[in-house]
């Protein structure tokens, strides 16, 4: 048979397909079948079709771009750095070889947290962990460095609990060291919490307990971060609602899975942000301020030079270095396994689409 | 046919389309109980998301579309070297010279469509044997009509090399089930 003509093809699939004998038998089933489940014309249930063959994509898309915000944004919110330029001040100031009488004219301002940005930092953690509230938010800390007479480090740890207590603070930690030729306690660390309201107030009064040589508080205001970590809550709660949507869809066993693992990333992400705005709540609720003790003569200088220097120089560097490194990996990763996850789903969706055609 | 809610409306329905549907299944799946299967299934489905059709002009390969994929889902449950060639008319059954020789040729053509992949398969019946135009298999396949196009060159073109249609007879590539 030489290659065959299309009017040949037309007839020759006539020919084949006229061996079909269509049976009566046949259409009565159907009618019989159609006759005794007769519900009303679907109108809203039409598979991906001639009427509606848009939404199941449009909804594809929106989850796709849903995945692609977060991606790209929770990682690079995350690595944002603690915002040093919405500090609402910053100051440190020395004070050199200033007598204990001098301490009591201290001013601390502008930079020490002044009574008007305490008043606002108020807690607000509700029983979700955030209140969505746009009040400011300062997280204060400090480090004084007292000197004071031989044999009264132990003392002033007691008078500076004291006053912490006074104020409705507490003693976070405290140290003391010796040295091998005293008994007493040469120097000590005491980190003390007070309320933020109180926190001037209690810096005033701590200079007061001996000779303070340095006074340096900062104060940072984490308003901004604040809102960011509710707004990725908000958002990250849309998107689990997204997927519990797509989950409620969800037809087959991979497809299940695949959601469901969405789902449980999204659910560790607004656990950890949860956490994470619950910590910053508590810093801003509580000023911490660390206190240096000393006797006279343990005058500690931390001043290197030569090899030394160059060494713990480079040893910082480096250390630096590797942190960059694994503060960058983070995200990049995270954003890998979004892309991955992302692309799967589109794979998914796009197969059931097709396998969802009447 | 759009909003009908009679199932004496399905019954004009049927009169109208399901000889030719079943045939056109027929030469797709190569089976007469698939096909019959394919169909019935095909036209209930097609009857309860009857309100999908928009434009009444569209309902020859909207239909086509829901017969189509009713026989896609037919041929990804084939079970794995089922003989499409089955029912084929036997020739003893010719009584004239001509006869004999339609049957032989109609005969050729069905081994050759049956090693055609399912998706080149269903472009050829839909064109040759169903006598929808290019723009109407591009709906009834949900494609490109440019995809089409393609679809039946290269369906003529293996078509034209196939040995039972050449009188040079070849080696013949892979046997592809793809159900595209």
């Amino acid at each position: 048979m030489t290659m065959i003509d299309e009017e040949t093809l037309r007839r020759s699939l006539a020919d084949a397909a006229d061996e079909f004998e269509v049976s009566g038998e046949a259409v009565a089933n159907i009618l019989a079948t159609a006759a005794s489940d007769e519900p009303a014309p679907h109108k809203n249930v039409v598979p991906a079709f001639v009427r509606q063959p848009g939404r199941p994509r449009t909804f594809l898309g929106v989850a796709a771009v849903i995945l692609i915000v977060s991606a790209i944004a929770v990682p690079l919110l995350r690595s944002e750095p603690q915002s040093p330029n919405l500090s609402a001040s910053n100051t440190s100031h020395e004070l050199s070889e200033r007598a204990p009488s001098g301490a009591q004219n201290l001013t601390v301002s502008p930079g020490s947290p002044a009574p008007t940005q305490d008043s606002t930092s108020e807690k607000d953690v509700t029983g979700s962990g955030f209140s969505g509230s746009s009040a400011l938010k300062i997280e204060s800390q400090g480090t004084v460095n007292l000197t004071v007479a031989r044999g009264h480090i132990e003392s002033a740890f007691t008078k500076l609990s004291s006053l912490a207590t006074s104020l409705h603070g507490m003693v976070e930690s405290s140290q003391a060291n010796s040295t091998s030729t005293s008994t007493s306690f040469a120097t000590g660390t005491i980190v003390l919490e007070v309320p933020q309201p109180s926190f001037a107030q209690f810096v005033a009064e701590v200079e007061r307990v001996g000779h303070a040589t340095s006074v340096t508080t900062s104060s940072t205001n984490v308003t901004s971060q604040s809102v960011d970590l509710q707004a990725r809550i908000t958002a990250l709660n849309a998107s689990l609602a997204q997927y519990l949507k797509i989950m409620t869809k969800a037809t087959t066993i991979s497809g299940i899975l695949a959601v469901q693992d969405q789902i449980n990333t999204i659910q560790s992400e607004i656990e950890q942000d949860q956490s994470q705005l619950k910590v910053l709540t508590n810093q801003t609720t509580y000023a911490s301020l660390s206190v240096d003790v000393s006797e006279p003569s343990h005058h500690v200088s931390s001043k290197r030079s030569g090899f030394d220097k160059a060494w713990h120089d480079s040893l910082h560097g480096f250390v630096a270095g590797f942190e960059w490194l694994v503060r960058l990996a983070g995200p990049a990763l995270f954003a890998l396994l979004m892309l991955g996850a992302l692309y799967e789903i589109v794979k998914y969706g796009r197969r059931a689409l097709r396998r969802r055609r009447i | 046919v759009q909003g009908s809610s009679d199932v004496t409306d399905l019954a004009a329905w049927l009169e109208e389309g399901y000889p030719q549907s079943v045939r056109t299944a027929y030469l797709i799946l190569g089976n007469r109980s698939d096909a019959e299967d394919a169909v019935q299934e095909a036209f209930l489905r097609a009857w309860k998301f009857r309100n999908a059709l928009v434009k009444e002009s569209s309902f020859k390969p909207w239909l086509y579309r829901v017969v189509v994929n009713s026989c896609n889902s037919k041929l990804r449950e084939e079970i794995p070297h089922r003989d499409r060639r089955s029912d084929a008319t036997d020739l003893e059954d010719a009584t004239s010279d001509d006869t004999v020789s339609r049957i032989a040729l109609s005969h050729d053509v069905r081994q050759a469509l049956s090693d055609l992949p399912a998706h080149l398969r269903v472009v050829i019946v839909l064109r040759y044997y169903a006598d929808l135009s290019e723009r109407d298999i591009a709906i009834a396949i949900a494609r490109k009509p440019g995809t089409v196009k393609s679809r039946l060159n290269e369906a003529r073109r293996r078509l034209a090399q196939h040995p039972a249609l050449n009188d040079q007879p070849h080696e013949r590539g892979s046997h592809e089930e793809e159900t595209g």
